[in-house]
């Protein structure tokens, strides 16, 4: 991957009277890359999209899009032909069938993807005929993504393009997204789901409050802030505890079941020997390598749950 | 009940309408139905009878007490006239012709008056004029043989158009022009609210696509609508009613005007008012004065002054009177000069619509 920037954002701050929805978001996205803006609803990240595909103003900073400036007029024409847009919450022409939103879309714009290309590309072949309001919803997520493509784009926003997805549609669109990724196109994403993030990303921006608390590569920031490996031991209980308490004193009992954080590579068996030993009962051991959540969680202090902050 | 009276009490919009609307309808039909002190109405009038350069003494008096009437708006016309003629030309939709040798007439109490005008049977601004004339002649041949009098004058009746007419063709055109009123401005606000609420619009604005194209192609689509709604109106006056007015050239020009024109209001109200039933309610309540105040149904010259002042404003007032100039009397110019009117409003509007539709969320 090239390491061109595609957008660049320098102190960017948006504010609705005395209220800062984004309040000094600095970032680049490289060419080629999936770049993730995570974090609960309200942080901020719907508002950047916004204002990167030049729907909203921005109230201090600069941003650019392929070089051009989104607060200049010519500059947004510009940008407006060369990004694609999956806005959340999109719902597109119900008694349209896919491949005539899709032509509809296209008419936009000079050129574009053939349709019946992208189709196939977004596995719509046997729908094509169908209308909008007869999809399941994550096939209308799939058609939204490739409305999104119909002028080739060389950067493409989806925002939160699997919040209310069932798991199935869930992984459906993270294939898509990968998919798209081997084209070279760069993809822009926010969502409130850190295993997506953490999934499909090539970089991560943790944002809360309208600010960015984590920049990185998904191992980066878990090497940084993940914190431990932990050992679960399901259904220890207080038995289990007492026992690996005395040679991990950071041991925890929750919900009956005991986690130890192990700091080295002898950690592990050595619980396991521990529990061995006393014959300790428990229903399964289980490694649980650090991830995004936990990387959240060490900076904020709490988790997010269904997009909320808890 | 309780959920829905809740959802709607809190419906800033909604609950304004709610209110304004009747009452809004309340003063509009009182005013529109008070009993106008004032109607006037414009009547031609061609004295033929002259003697030496001068109005004969009888005719003259006649013309007088026309003028007297305080209901008729008396325009004189030349002797000299081609009537005929003169009637094609100027429009002219009321005539009253006293011929040469009136004043002979009345003397051996034979003399007629030429009313020219619409069959009175279908149309009440004739039948009104009808009755001012009717009584005029009643005075003046009180005043001219005193008591009991003989009738010196009677009112001949002609029909100033040459198709034989019933109420169904003076209804048409305005019925056409309120439909493709109600046609282009809730077709029009329908598509911005709906799409709106979609998140289409905002996708489209995401696209290189300007407002102004957006808004040329809610027009278009509209102009087709209207299209269709007219064919239908008078395919079924035809075969049903057996419908006489046909639209003509000018006609055909003058509605497409009017398609242009209502869209573009509709699109301004919709930058407006954001959600749907605020939408309906603002459409409802531009739409149903204006079908009303504009002549679409009741004659203008029956309202008071100030009714008809606000008609003057309004662009449905000039589809209705180019509708039915062109139509029923076959009057080119007028359908002209009312397109124009049409097209120059539709056009301010379409261009206030590009500048100031709000796609951007702030």
């Amino acid at each position: 991957m090239s390491k061109e920037a595609v957008i660049q954002v320098d102190s960017l701050v948006k504010k609705y009277g005395d209220l800062a929805a984004v309040n000094g978001v600095s970032f680049t996205v490289n060419r080629g890359e999936v770049f993730s803006f995570v974090g609960p609803n309200g942080a901020g990240k719907t508002t950047t999209v916004e204002i990167l595909v030049c729907l909203r103003d921005l109230t201090s900073g600069n941003a650019k899009v392929l070089g051009f400036d989104v607060s200049d007029r010519k500059g947004q024409q510009q940008i407006r032909k060369r990004v694609g847009v999956l806005p959340q919450d999109f719902n597109t022409f119900d008694l349209l069938t896919v491949k005539e939103n899709l032509s509809y879309y296209k008419k936009m714009y000079d050129g574009g993807m053939d349709i019946d290309e992208l189709i196939r590309l977004v596995d719509l072949e046997d729908k094509a005929k169908t209308l909008y309001k007869n999809l399941s919803g994550g096939l209308k997520k799939r058609l939204a993504i490739a409305i999104a493509l119909v002028n080739d784009p060389e950067v493409i926003f989806l925002d939160e393009p699997t919040t209310g997805l069932d798991p199935k549609a869930r992984r459906d669109v993270w294939d898509l997204i990968e998919g798209l990724q081997e084209q070279e196109k760069t993809i822009f994403l926010t969502t409130h789901y850190m295993d997506e993030a953490e999934v499909l990303s090539d970089r991560v921006v943790i944002i809360s409050y309208g600010k960015i608390i984590a920049d990185g590569t998904p191992s980066e920031l878990i090497l940084q802030h993940g914190g431990k490996t932990t050992l679960i031991v399901e259904e220890g209980g207080t038995e289990a505890h007492d026992i690996l308490r005395k040679k991990f004193p950071d041991s925890k009992l929750e919900n009956g079941d005991v986690l130890v954080p192990l700091n080295g590579k002898s950690d592990l068996p050595e619980a396991v020997m521990t529990l061995n030993g006393n014959k300790t009962k428990f229903a399964e051991l289980i490694v649980r390598r650090p991830s995004l959540e936990d990387v959240f969680l060490n900076l904020t202090g709490k988790k997010i749950v269904d997009g909320e902050l808890s | 009940m309780g959920g829905a009276l809740r959802v709607w009490f809190r419906s800033k919009h909604t609950l304004f309408w709610t209110f304004a609307f009747p009452i809004l309808l309340m003063l509009l039909f009182g005013a529109i139905f008070s009993v106008s002190d004032d109607p006037r109405f414009d009547l031609y009038v061609q004295n033929q009878d002259i003697i030496g350069g001068e109005s004969s003494p009888f005719s003259a008096t006649f013309v007088d007490m026309l003028n007297g009437s305080g209901v008729l708006n008396i325009k004189m016309v030349d002797p000299a006239e081609n009537t005929a003629e003169y009637i094609d030309e100027k429009g002219v939709e009321m005539m009253l012709l006293i011929p040469d040798g009136f004043h002979q007439s009345c003397i051996t109490q034979n003399a007629t008056v030429v009313l020219k005008t619409v069959p009175p049977e279908v149309d009440t601004s004739a039948a009104t004029v009808r009755g001012v004339v009717e009584q005029i002649v009643e005075v003046f041949n009180t005043v001219t043989t005193g008591e009991n009098p003989p009738q010196v004058v009677t009112v001949q009746q002609e029909s100033l158009v040459s198709e034989n007419y019933r109420f169904i063709d003076f209804f048409v055109p305005g019925l056409i022009g309120m439909t493709l009123m109600t046609t282009g401005i809730f077709g029009a606000i329908g598509w911005n609210t709906r799409n709106r609420e979609l998140g289409i619009l905002k996708k489209l604005a995401t696209t290189p696509l300007s407002k102004f194209e957006w808004i040329i192609g809610v027009v278009l689509f509209e102009l087709v609508m209207c299209a269709v709604s007219t064919v239908v109106i008078l395919t079924v006056g035809v075969l049903v009613f057996n419908l006489r007015v046909l639209p003509n050239i000018y006609s055909i020009i003058l509605i497409a005007a009017g398609a242009i024109t209502f869209p573009g209001i509709g699109m301004v109200i919709a930058r407006f008012v954001k959600e749907t039933d605020s939408a309906d309610a603002a459409a409802n309540a531009v739409s149903f004065p204006m079908m009303f105040l504009s002549g679409s149904f009741f004659p203008l010259e029956m309202m008071p002054p100030f009714l008809r002042e606000i008609a003057k404003v309004l662009p449905l007032t000039y589809l209705n009177n180019g509708l039915r100039d062109s139509m029923v009397y076959g009057n080119a110019s007028s359908a002209l000069y009312n397109t124009a009117i049409l097209l120059v409003v539709g056009i301010i509007f379409i261009i206030i619509g590009s500048l100031i539709t709000n796609w951007r969320e702030d």
